[in-house]
């Protein structure tokens, strides 16, 4: 079952959060625990790490800015 | 290091090793959800603190009570609460200890001991003195821990915990966990003393510091502490030293603190520490850690899983768990019809209202050793300031009769804790007004135990409050009448009785009520109301209003001492020929429209009167429904009739004229004939 990545909501006053970079690209194998991108508020950065481990799937551009809650790829 | 030299056995270091690993997997996979968007609640981090918890259980077992607060997930873990259920909990699931009605920062799981998790910071304390006072007043050896942190030595009611807790003994455990921030702000920017266990010195009770990082000198600390206080030596007060590493919401590392801060806190986590030390003393190997952790792991994964597979909880839910009768919920266009009493036959005695409450609270105590009271001056030879309690601490003893420090979070919270486990304490609040510096208490903790709890527990405790007005001479702060503070509350229960049998049999309903209940006693009738009231174990069920006067042009809805007021406007209006129906409350919640809506299907007029404020006061409420379900059948607009806008004025003009007295009840349900 694929593993939906959104963009979370990692403080109570946070509604959106900056993509900062993608670590890896569609079709790369990721480990659960890898950082796979590095998430901006407007308090930290913070490296996001894979909550599943197989073939991450990277559905938007990083350097943009989303609503938390926002799909942002998959783990297949 | 020689294993000799650790000072704890090494058997305990790996038992609390093992416990340390469970927190630390439930706190990754809760940072992993968050961060990938897989959970979507707010976390209160508490990594860095482990020890403390996962070294207090390795000395208390289930029968232990514990309080917590937000910030105690690991406390949650280390004291034995189910994961899946936790989980579930936090995710807001069905399959959650509360029925994902708390969420973490409300879980109550009496089978592990867990029995109340707050989140109002602070608020724990009073509630840890009630369960307290149950273990002790029952001759049980638990110990009660309640844990908060250090910017909760900052607010009122955790001083009124202390000192309570203090003058009475009680085997309770005062844990601060210093992890040095109040949610954002630093000491010392909080406070000037931050050497808060010299705070229980001045108290006059003991108060130990303890390294929270270092498992074996904090197991050594709090075995002595432990068994102290399950030895009945009294309350201590311990500060465990450790560092939050985390921010106060949200998931990673505390962004408040300087990077010079966290990395040397860094160096002192338990966690790494402890793992370190069992290899370096040849306790465990690699290998052996490494398997612990696993196993952990999949403790916490498989629990994760499941409560992801556990459906949400479901709106239907919604007014379940509010009370233990979801009857008495109001809910528009549903109105129950309860039976009322049996007409009076049996044996009766002549009473003022004070003298009924006496009686009531007489009866229920020689019928139950788990009824006490407890309140300011309650005890002989004055009874309470009204005298509502003569005689009882002379025939039950001082431990049954409680008079307390002028501390009313403490009153209330003693009462919650108490009857959370199983105890019908009857707290006194003399003058309803002081419900302002225990309201968290009343409206956060006493009236949402059950529902937050998912009905795991809850507080079936009673509230007397004196409430003056009518009187005159008593001032702006206790005159009032605020009842719609509570009606406006979910989960709490209100009654306002009007003469000395309806303030008998109410009050034993209270006591034996399975929800918290607020009985407000109006000081002007106190003295004023004689009957002859039924002796023994009288009850009135909650939620049943009563015709006091028949009558067929206009029906007057009011309770407590407005009551006669409108009595004697009844009879006023019968010279012109008006006959006006006179119904009493007498209970708020439950309330019962079913006998409303019946008058005024007859009379075709209501006017509602109160002493409380008319704008946003009951009367509206009231109004809106009859006028609602019976707009078409109506002759005239339901109306209403309450204080007007001001504060009560000590000015016995002001104030006999502010409150409806019986000229302006007159004078208002003329305006509805009019129409």
């Amino acid at each position: 079952m694929a593993t939906e990545l959104t963009i979370p909501k990692l403080e109570m006053s946070m509604t959106e959060g900056t993509l900062a970079e993608w670590m890896f690209e569609s079709g790369d194998h990721v480990n659960e625990g890898d950082v796979i991108y590095i998430l901006e508020t407007d308090k930290t950065a913070r490296e996001i790490e894979s909550p599943a481990t197989g073939i991450i799937t990277v559905t938007v551009a990083d350097g943009e800015t989303y609503p938390c809650g926002t799909v942002i790829g998959e783990i297949a | 290091m020689a294993q000799g030299n650790l000072g704890i056995e090494p058997e305990m270091l790996k038992a609390i090793y093992g416990q340390m690993a469970r927190i630390r997997a439930v706190d990754k996979a809760i940072q992993a959800g968050l961060s990938s968007g897989k959970f979507t609640f707010t976390y209160w981090p508490m990594t860095g603190q482990e020890c403390i918890p996962a070294t207090v259980s390795q000395l208390t077992t289930e029968r232990d009570y514990m309080v917590t607060t937000y910030r105690g997930i690991h406390d949650q873990v280390a004291k034995g609460v189910d994961l899946y259920g936790m989980f579930a909990e936090a995710l807001g699931r069905e399959g959650g200890l509360n029925k994902g009605k708390g969420g973490s920062p409300h879980i109550s799981d009496p089978s592990s001991g867990s029995m109340v998790t707050s989140a109002v910071v602070g608020a724990g304390p009073v509630i840890a003195n009630g369960l307290a006072i149950s273990a002790k007043q029952r001759g049980e050896d638990r110990v009660t821990i309640v844990n908060f942190g250090d910017g909760a030595t900052s607010i009122g009611p955790v001083h009124e915990a202390m000192n309570l807790a203090a003058t009475w003994k009680l085997p309770v455990i005062f844990m601060c966990q210093n992890n040095q921030w109040g949610e954002y702000t630093p000491i010392p920017e909080y406070t000037a003393s931050p050497n808060f266990f010299g705070r229980a010195e001045a108290l006059g009770f003991r108060g130990v510091q303890l390294d929270g990082n270092d498992p074996a000198a904090f197991y050594k600390g709090m075995k002595e502490v432990i068994d102290s206080v399950r030895a009945g030596n009294g309350p201590v007060f311990v500060e465990a030293l450790t560092y939050r590493m985390g921010p106060h919401a949200g998931v990673g590392d505390n962004y408040n603190a300087t990077k010079d801060a966290l990395a040397a806190a860094k160096e002192r986590t338990p966690i790494e520490k402890t793992r370190a030390l069992l290899i370096d003393a040849g306790i465990s190997s690699e290998d052996e850690l490494n398997a612990v952790e696993a196993a952990a792991k999949a403790e916490v994964d498989d629990a994760v899983a499941r409560a992801l597979a556990s459906p949400v909880t479901p709106a239907s839910e919604t007014t379940v768990d509010v009370f233990a009768d979801d009857t008495c919920v109001p809910k528009r266009g549903v109105y129950p019809v309860r039976e009322a009493e049996a007409e009076l036959t049996g044996e009766t005695k002549t009473m003022t209202m004070a003298g009924a409450i006496v009686d009531a609270q007489d009866v229920a105590m020689a019928a139950n050793a788990e009824v006490f009271l407890l309140g300011e001056d309650v005890g002989d030879p004055h009874g309470g300031t009204f005298g509502t309690n003569k005689g009882l601490q002379t025939k039950y003893g001082p431990l049954r009769v409680r008079n307390t420090p002028i501390s009313e979070s403490a009153i209330i919270g003693a009462a919650i804790g108490s009857s959370i486990a199983g105890m019908n304490p009857i707290a006194e609040i003399m003058f309803c007004d002081f419900m302002g510096v225990c309201l968290d208490q009343i409206a956060n903790h006493a009236a949402k135990q059950r529902y937050m709890s998912g009905s795991a527990t809850h507080a079936p405790m009673t509230i007397r409050m004196q409430v003056g007005g009518a009187i005159g001479g008593f001032g702006a702060q206790h005159s009032q009448s605020l009842e719609a503070w509570l009606t406006h509350v979910p989960g709490i229960k209100v009654l306002y009785p009007s003469n000395p049998i309806d303030a008998k049999g109410m009050l034993l309903s209270a006591v034996n009520d399975p929800d918290p209940v607020v009985v407000l006693e109006s000081i002007m009738l106190l003295f004023t109301q004689k009957a002859e009231v039924p002796t023994g174990d009288y009850r009135i069920p909650l939620g049943v209003a009563k015709v006091c006067r028949e009558g067929s042009d206009v029906t007057l809805i009011s309770y407590g001492w407005e009551l006669h007021n409108c009595l004697a406007a009844a009879e006023e209006l019968a010279k012109d020929g008006i006959n006006a129906e006179v119904i009493d409350l007498r209970s708020l919640v439950p309330i019962d429209y079913y006998r409303v809506l019946e008058s005024v299907k007859k009379t075709k007029r209501a006017v509602v009167v109160h002493a409380a404020v008319e704008f946003c006061g009951l009367g509206a409420e009231i109004c809106s429904t009859i006028n609602e379900e019976l707009w078409g059948q109506l002759k005239a607009p339901a109306i209403r009739l309450g204080a007007d806008y001001a504060p009560i004025a000590y000015s016995r003009e002001i104030e006999m004229s502010q409150v409806p007295n019986t000229d302006a009840i007159v004078a208002r349900v003329r305006a509805s004939m009019k129409s």
